[in-house]
This record gives structure tokens, C-alpha cells and sequence, in this order.
């Protein structure tokens, strides 16, 4: 249900002017021009790169029964239609809070940290350390070795002072009990294993797919409800260090960035780096939504600007195709930096 | 110093299991030993135990990476530090620091592959090495169910003088076997240990059913009425899904186990089994390798393993606590059709061959095979190994060899099921060993009384009084 709500939501938010592809490759953070655009245009930040591994068929077998229950119908080349019938169905269901942007999967990499901590602890307590790590990847076991050793684990005070971090932040993450539930049933400990998601999924009455995005979901909530409180969580913000994305850019476009702040022009950017200026347009784009305080003046004047949120506005449509039919005196890329800003322009 | 005390203080065991204290003693004689011991019974003991008699390094040549892996993490967990494994894994810079420093290793474990490698093996040929192990030693003998052909090349590496001695370890190998371990690795009057392939404890049934939908319900009504734990193996990942979803509708705590789980709910599956909160495993024959629980009560076949060595192996992950065990055969008529499909499924074909001559023709690395998906990588180590040694024509002749052995290997297995003298003795006949004796209910054949040998089910008390989250964290971190 909670999948399928996802993507109900989705749908709509897409105002029907995309595929339904657009939908899957949003959820899976995948990092081309237009999905990156679509973000900003849409205003879909928090779906980004919810599901990075959701394969194909899930996302259709989801999109086909969507349309047996009548909630959407599918037309020609893959585009749909909601239904008034999914839009009073999507009223009526609870939705799930995400924060992609900021995460992109790296809420995994969190978790992975934590469970081989609090694994290595319980062990620690009983003076075993003579077990089979539950994270095999050796980043992981390196990071976490790396991380116990700087906090002096042999005293044994550590496991008091992360339960209490624990408790008290989740306390305060604004958390149902079951999405509590199922973050810490996914750790293990002495004598104590963690659940499958299968057993969770048959405890909550849910879907596999629907326990990972609870479980996701809470994560978002709780890294930041942790990284907004640094100095009252410091165990936990070490763990969650590099794990939020502040300057959430790919690292093409954050070379372009470089060379824009120092005063080059797109054509100049173009040359040296030797992409096509429409990589480069691309870039400015994605530059343009994550930097609040971005210079769009040099691109287009306020007058420009007014035109096309008027045009937006009178035709209820964020299509560029439309758009650039009634402002045909702008370029599809002036055209893609207003919707990129959106409303935050005036 | 004795043996009794090196095993004790670096391993913690006061005797020796069966065969372990034999082996060691001819290694430290100098001579060359075969050991056929069971898994489960300690093999890597009879390796690990003279590194520290030794002076000089051990060379342990394995051929399954996973299993490699496993070893030197355990190895580590039990505080030997100088323990290295060289193979694919490793960087180029990591293998260029492990060669550098090779000789400060007490356990070099390696790959076939990497052994070959003209740097490699010259690196080691300079070192003063204390014993050679070749682990998994059928892998050498074509007759061997898990062919490895960089296996024949060891022999022509250690030939020389002054080697140290060999040690072949397998669980599973037939007298063929055993004779071409000995040839190709020009081993020198060996020490033969071989442990009985018979385990009394084992005692052995079997079923036929007329349709597949009988052997489910068939499992399930057993699975109601008696105690496990047991393992579940089928052939395939959808079946080991849907057969323990059924057992779970039922109320019974089970489990599916197989390589498309990820690797947190596998190590959580596994865990659960051995501290009993999971009663069965239904599994593809992925489960297994490493796991240790003492007292599996049952093991059921829902389909026909693809020959004696792999059904040996796998009812062999019963009462290893010594108490009886259960082990159980379905069949149905037509298994062996699909255990024959299964069993060739990754054997090169003529179309390889073909594919492969067009790379070689058009100058390109055949190994790109693999990449583009044209062949699995076992199927490609195979291959490449006998277009090197032979024409394409005689490779297919070859193959198809191969195969009718593959096919001959499920016939054998057929005998198992359809025996009216006694499965046990089919069973070790079939390793060249003799019967002495036949334990009470023996086999299916000798007569067998499920209930002399396990329990009616305990519905016990089932814990799904779930703690609350915040008890749950307190227990894992501070106890109580």
C-alpha cells in the first residue's frame, strides 16, 4: 500500500506531463539532465533516489495494477492519465515523508555503520569478539574499526552512552512505534539476531518493498532529526558523518560550478572541459536549484521571468514544449532555469 | 613439544577429532598424505596445526574464494595475524605489498589461478615453504564432480627435489579420484587416511510420489507432526520461497535460503537457525558451506540431488552431534530428467566452442566471453583449458564426454532410489568403501521406524511476545 501510494503521489505530481518512467528513474536517483531537472521543476527532492535498486518489473507490476483498479489509465507512449477515482484514492491515503535529496542511499551506508557498532558492543560486553561481522563489506568493517578505536570502546562506557543517544533521539524524531520497531529489529546483537524482511514484513501485515520504504523513510526522519542536533547526539553525528548531502550536485556539475564562480562563460566552460554546451546548460540548471542565492540575473531579466510564471500560471502547464510556444522569444534553457527556480524567483 | 599441548594452547581442544592426529604425524615424518575426511570433521586442523611445528610458510591452494574468504576472516577472529589470502580480490598495489613481505606469512591460502601467475609462482619458488595443501583436491581429477583445470598444473609446479610435503584433503572422492589426485600431483607413496564415508547416526528414508503437489503436501503434514530443526533442499530459488512460505502459513517458524537474499538476511537466517528460533531452512544448495549447528535432526530432499557426492554431503549436515538423524528422499518419476538438465546446465556446448574459435580468429581475448555474457565463468575455465590443450573437435569430444559422465553421475544417484538391498550400502559402495555393518533402522530398505529416530513435534511457546523496541536496544547493548 505504501508503494503504491508512493507512486499514486508521484503520478500526480508529475501533473501528467511525463511518463511513467519519469516516476521510476526519479526513484531511483538516476543523474541525467532531465530527471536532476525534474526535481527542481516539480518540486520532487524528497523521492529522489528513494529506491536506487527497484527494478523494473516492480515499478510496472505496480503501474499495471494502478490501472486494473482504475486509479490511472495509460495512453500511447507510455504517458497516463489520473482518474478522479486515484485522486480521491490518493486524498485518502497516508503518505510517507522521505527526504531523498539530502541521502541518495547513503541512509544505508548510516545504518551498515550503526548495526556493526552495536554489534561489536554486544559482543564486547560479554568479552566475545570472536564472531562473524554482520556487515561483510570491508569499507564498513574498516570505518567502524577505525571509529571504536578513537572512542576507547575497551573501557565498556560506550554501549551506555549510545543507548541513550538512541533512545532519546528517536524519542524525538516525531516516530511511530512500528517505524522504531523495525529500524532497531534490523539490529543484532549476543544471542539476539536481527529479523529478515521477510519476518517484518509478516509481523507488520506489510509488503517486503513497503517495510524498506518505512524503514527509509524513518531513517530520513531520524538522520535529521540527528544532524539538525549535533551537539546533543555527538556519538550518533560521528556515525552519521559524510551521510548528508548539503551540496547535493554530480561531480560534473560540480566542476562546472567551479569554473562558473570564477567568472567563465557557458560557451568558455564548454571549451575547456570539452563537453557540449548543452552538458553545460544542464549543469547551470541543476546549479541554479540547489544554490538559493544563484546569479540567474545574467541569464534572464525579471521581465522574462514574470512572462513565463505567467504563462505557467494561464496555461496550467510546466511542459516546455507549451511554454515555449507562448514565450517563443526565450530559449529552452532560460526557459528550464524559471522552472528549475520555480515560485523562489519572485 | 606434543601434539596434545600445540593443539591446546593454540586452538583450545584437549584430543584430536578421528584422523587429525594420524595425518599431522606423517606431515611431520616428511611424507607426502591423502586425507578423505568428512566435512564438519576438522579438515583444516590437520593444515593449520603444523604451521606452528613448522619453520617456513604453508601454501594452502583452494579453489573456492568464498570459502577462502571464510577461512582467513576466521583464522583472524582466533588472533593468527599472519595469515594473507592472494587472489582476484586484491589490488594490484595490495598484491604487489602481500608478494614483497610473503615469507613473514604463516598461512598463504591462494587461488589455482593466481598460482599460475609466471610472477607468483616464481616469488614462491624462492621461498622455503614448510608444506603445500591443496584443499579440495577432487577439483583435480575430471571424474571429480567440480573440475578445475588449473588444478592440474599444481603437480608440474612442485616437482621439484627438495619439495616439502603434500597434503590432499577432499570430503568427497571416489578410488578414480583418489588415483588421479595421486598422478597428477606426483605425489610420493602417499599416506592414505581415509575416513569412513558411513554415518550410522544417519539413518536413511525415502518416498515416491506420483505428483509434485503430493511431495509439498507431504512435507508439510511431516514438517506438522515432527521436530526438527531440519533442512529443506530443493533445487531452485522460487521453490525454496513458495515451500516455506506454505510452512510459515502454517505456523511453523521457517525459512527460505538462498544466494538471492542480501547478505544481512542471510547472516540473520542463519543465526536464528542455530539459536533455534527457526526450526527449518528450506534451501538451494547455497546453504551449507559454513554453517555450524551441531544437531540438524532432518534432513529432506524435495528434489534429486545431481549426484552421490553433493547428497552425501548434504545429508551429511545432520547429527553432527552424534544422536540420530533423519535423512529423506522424495522422488518422483522424471526427477532424474530435470537433475540431468540441472547437472549439464553449465557445461560448455558446441555453440561455445564455435563463439570461442570467432574470438581467437578475430585475434580478440576469448575471456570477453564472460564479460559479454556469453558463458558463466565456470563454464568459460573449462573450456579455455582444453582449447588450449586440444583441436575444437576433440574440446566437443570431449565435452560431450563430460556430459554423459554429468548424465551417468544422476544414474547412479538413481540407484539410491530405486535399491530394494540397502541405500547405505549403494552409498558407500559407490566411494569404493565396504559396509561392515548396518545400523537399527538403517534404510528404507532394511526396514525404518520414523519414530525411533525423532521426535513427535513440541509445540512450544511461541515467542512472538515481541519486546518493545527500547527493551529490545537495551538488551543488545547493555544486557538485562
Amino acid at each position: 500500500m505504501i508503494f503504491q501510494t508512493l507512486v499514486l503521489n508521484l503520478l500526480h505530481l508529475f501533473n501528467e506531463e511525463r511518463t511513467v518512467s519519469a516516476a521510476y528513474h526519479l526513484l531511483r536517483g538516476k543523474r541525467s539532465g532531465q530527471t536532476i531537472q525534474d526535481v527542481g521543476i516539480f518540486r520532487l527532492h524528497e523521492y529522489f533516489g528513494v529506491l536506487p535498486k527497484l527494478n523494473r518489473n516492480q515499478f510496472d507490476e505496480q503501474i499495471n495494477q494502478l490501472t486494473e483498479q482504475q486509479y490511472i489509465s495509460i495512453l500511447p507512449d507510455n504517458r497516463y492519465m489520473m482518474s478522479e477515482f486515484g485522486l480521491t484514492k490518493l486524498k485518502q491515503s497516508n503518505k510517507v515523508t522521505f527526504d531523498g535529496w539530502h541521502y541518495r542511499g547513503n541512509e544505508h551506508l548510516f545504518f551498515a555503520r550503526l548495526s556493526l557498532i552495536v554489534q561489536t558492543l554486544s559482543y564486547q560486553r560479554v568479552g566475545n569478539m570472536k564472531f562473524i561481522p554482520i556487515q561483510q563489506n570491508e569499507l564498513i568493517q574498516q570505518w567502524v574499526k577505525h571509529f571504536l578505536k578513537g572512542q576507547q570502546y575497551q573501557n565498556g562506557h560506550l554501549q551506555s552512552i549510545l543507548l541513550d543517544e538512541i533512545i532519546s533521539s528517536l524519542e524525538k524524531s516525531n516516530l511511530e512505534e512500528r517505524e522504531m520497531s523495525i529500524m532497531i529489529n534490523r539490529l543484532s546483537g549476543v544471542n539476539q539476531p536481527g529479523y529478515t524482511w521477510q519476518q517484518l514484513s509478516m509481523n507488520e501485515n506489510l509488503s517486503e518493498l513497503d517495510v524498506q520504504l518505512l524503514y527509509i523513510a524513518s531513517l530520513h526522519s531520524w538522520l535529521n532529526h540527528l544532524t539538525a542536533n549535533e551537539e546533543t547526539y555527538p556519538l550518533l553525528n560521528r556515525i552519521a558523518e559524510s551521510i548528508r548531502i548539503d551540496i547535493p550536485l554530480t561531480e560534473s556539475a560540480n566542476q562546472t560550478a567551479q569554473l562558473f564562480k570564477k567568472g567563465y562563460s557557458i560557451e568558455e566552460i564548454s571549451m575547456i572541459r570539452k563537453l557540449k554546451t548543452s552538458t553545460i546548460e544542464d549543469h547551470i540548471v541543476e546549479l541554479a536549484m540547489n544554490d538559493r542565492k544563484f546569479p540567474y540575473q545574467s541569464f534572464l531579466s525579471d521581465e522574462d521571468i514574470q512572462q513565463v510564471l505567467q504563462a505557467m500560471e494561464d496555461y496550467q502547464t510546466k511542459k516546455l514544449k507549451v511554454l515555449h510556444e507562448v514565450v517563443p522569444n526565450l530559449s529552452y534553457f532560460q526557459l528550464r532555469l524559471v522552472l528549475a527556480r520555480g515560485d523562489t524567483m519572485t | 613439544m606434543k601434539l596434545e599441548e600445540i593443539l591446546y594452547q593454540h586452538f583450545g581442544y584437549r584430543s584430536f577429532r578421528p584422523g587429525q592426529k594420524e595425518v599431522i604425524e606423517q606431515l611431520v615424518e616428511g611424507r607426502d598424505v591423502i586425507a578423505l575426511l568428512p566435512t564438519g570433521m576438522g579438515k583444516s586442523l590437520c593444515y593449520q596445526l603444523p604451521g606452528y611445528l613448522f619453520n617456513g610458510p604453508v601454501l594452502i591452494i583452494s579453489p573456492l574464494l568464498s570459502l577462502m574468504q571464510d577461512q582467513v576472516t576466521q583464522m583472524k577472529q582466533f588472533g593468527e595475524k599472519r595469515v594473507i589470502a592472494l587472489n582476484s580480490f586484491l589490488t594490484l598495489q595490495q598484491k604487489q605489498s602481500a608478494l614483497n613481505y610473503l615469507d613473514q606469512y604463516r598461512f598463504i591460502f591462494i587461488s589455482p589461478e593466481m598460482l599460475l601467475q609466471k610472477q607468483v609462482s616464481e616469488r614462491l619458488m624462492k621461498m622455503k615453504l614448510s608444506l603445500i595443501v591443496v584443499d579440495e583436491a577432487h577439483c583435480i581429477s575430471q571424474w571429480g564432480f567440480d573440475f578445475r583445470p588449473d588444478y592440474l598444473r599444481i603437480g608440474e609446479l612442485f616437482h621439484h627435489e627438495n619439495r616439502p610435503p603434500i597434503l590432499a584433503l577432499s570430503a568427497t572422492a571416489t578410488n578414480k579420484v583418489l588415483g588421479d589426485i595421486k598422478s597428477y600431483l606426483k605425489m610420493d607413496e602417499p599416506f592414505e587416511y581415509i575416513h569412513s564415508v558411513d554415518r550410522k547416526n544417519i539413518h536413511l528414508s525415502r518416498k515416491y510420489f506420483q505428483h509434485h503437489d503430493d511431495k509439498i503436501e507431504w512435507i508439510v503434514g511431516h514438517v506438522l507432526e515432527t521436530e526438527g530443526p531440519g533442512i529443506i533442499y530443493t533445487q531452485s530459488r522460487s521453490k525454496a520461497e513458495n515451500i516455506s512460505i506454505r510452512l510459515i502459513n502454517e505456523g511453523i517458524q521457517a525459512a527460505s535460503y538462498h544466494a538471492g537474499k542480501e547478505s544481512v538476511d542471510r547472516q540473520f537466517i542463519q543465526q536464528q537457525f542455530i539459536e533455534g528460533s527457526i526450526k527449518w531452512i528450506v534451501a538451494t544448495n547455497a546453504f551449507g558451506m559454513g554453517v555450524h549447528k551441531d544437531n540438524v535432526r532432518q534432513i529432506i530432499h524435495h528434489t534429486l540431488p545431481s549426484n552421490i557426492a553433493n547428497y552425501m554431503q548434504e545429508i551429511g549436515r545432520a547429527g553432527r552431534d552424534g544422536n540420530d538423524a533423519l535423512a529423506i528422499l522424495l522422488y518422483e518419476e522424471g526427477d532424474e530428467n530435470f537433475a540431468k538438465i540441472l547437472a549439464t546446465d553449465d557445461l560448455p556446448t558446441d555453440g561455445h566452442i564455435q563463439i570461442y574459435e570467432n574470438y581467437r580468429v578475430r585475434q580478440e581475448n576469448p575471456f570477453s566471453m564472460c564479460q559479454n555474457g556469453e558463458i558463466s565463468e565456470t563454464a568459460f575455465r573449462v573450456l579455455d583449458y582444453w582449447m588450449s590443450q586440444e583441436s575444437s573437435e576433440n574440446v566437443s569430444k570431449i565435452l560431450n564426454k563430460m556430459r554423459f559422465e554429468k548424465m551417468d553421475a544422476v544414474d547412479e544417484m538413481m540407484k539410491i532410489v530405486h535399491t530394494e538391498d540397502c541405500m547405505r550400502k549403494v552409498l558407500v559402495h559407490y566411494f569404493g568403501q565396504t559396509l561392515t555393518e548396518r545400523p537399527k533402522n538403517c534404510c528404507e530398505c532394511c526396514g525404518i521406524q520414523f519414530e525411533d529416530i525423532i521426535e513427535p513435534r513440541k509445540l512450544d511457546e511461541i515467542t512472538t511476545a515481541n519486546d518493545s523496541w527500547k527493551k529490545r536496544i537495551e538488551s543488545i547493548l547493555i544486557g538485562n
